[in-house]
């Protein structure tokens, strides 16, 4: 077992853990948006380390990489565009206040 | 000395990102947010994912500093002067995550990786940016052709979802 892939992959799992804490607790949209920012940084540090230490030699994994950042910065953009509107709306971002949204 | 930076960055990640959820003011969370993701950039580089590592840096950087002029905005009390509690559910959401943390990284040291290895060298960076400018253009071109569309698809709709209605539109709406 390669030391710096377990490393790697380690770090990758503490920041979905960390990310999973922050989506589940906390009630402000942008703070909800930063949990899944972290989730999408422990795929990100798992995909690099799983190019650099098992396929080094294919870059269909940097491609991945891409798309996850991809996937990150949109994930924001909606976010923010989901948080003024309901700010405009309600004006506040808080998610203990959007009770209505429950089916 | 390689495992030494992907110790390093890769706790300086982990401590940052703790400390994204361990202060009331939510403009220090975000630069907590900005020095974790940097620090990834930086274990990127350690693992010698050049062109990816600067990337993080760059988009991280930008997409940070637009989130804490957001906080700005949105909070009533950024600075977090009054120690505001913004949470909820704390025991489970704690429970959540360690139990996460523990079974990732169980998968990961007890997965036999090394028998789905191909090769451990990486190539030097030029040849890296060479090779990935290749497959982005030619057997992923498709993927990454789709990735552009998303963008774009993105782009029209936060517009429609932000931009505001004028009031005489609104009210043919409802």
């Amino acid at each position: 077992m390669n030391p710096d892939l377990l490393l790697a992959l380690i770090t990758g799992a503490a920041l979905f853990g960390i990310g999973l804490y922050g989506v589940l607790s906390q009630t402000n949209l942008v703070m909800l948006m930063m949990g899944i920012e972290l989730i999408l940084a422990g795929a990100l540090v798992n995909l690099v380390a799983f190019w650099r230490f098992l396929h080094a030699d294919s870059y269909a994994g940097q491609m991945f990489v891409l798309i996850v950042m991809t996937v990150m910065a949109l994930e924001m953009a909606v976010g923010f565009a989901v948080a003024l509107a309901r700010f405009r709306a309600r004006g506040s971002v808080e998610m203990e206040e959007a009770q209505e949204l429950k089916g | 000395m390689q495992t030494f930076f992907i110790g390093f960055f890769g706790l300086a990640a982990i401590v940052f990102a703790v400390a994204v959820f361990r202060t009331s003011s939510m403009m220090r969370s975000a630069l907590a947010l900005l020095f974790s993701q940097t620090a990834l950039g930086a274990l990127f580089l350690a693992l010698q994912a050049e062109f990816l590592g600067v990337l993080q840096i760059m988009m991280m950087a930008t997409e940070m500093s637009i989130m804490a002029i957001f906080m700005v905005m949105f909070m009533m009390d950024p600075g977090g002067l009054g120690g505001m509690d913004m949470s909820h559910q704390k025991r489970l959401s704690m429970i959540a995550g360690l139990g996460a943390v523990m079974l990732v990284s169980a998968i990961a040291a007890y997965t036999r990786w090394q028998e789905l290895a191909s090769l451990s060298q990486a190539a030097a960076a030029d040849e890296q940016i060479r090779h990935l400018g290749r497959e982005l253009l030619g057997r992923s071109m498709l993927v990454f052709e789709t990735a552009g569309i998303t963008i774009l698809t993105a782009m029209i709709a936060t517009t429609a979802v932000a931009v505001k209605v004028p009031a005489e539109n609104a009210s043919h709406e409802s």
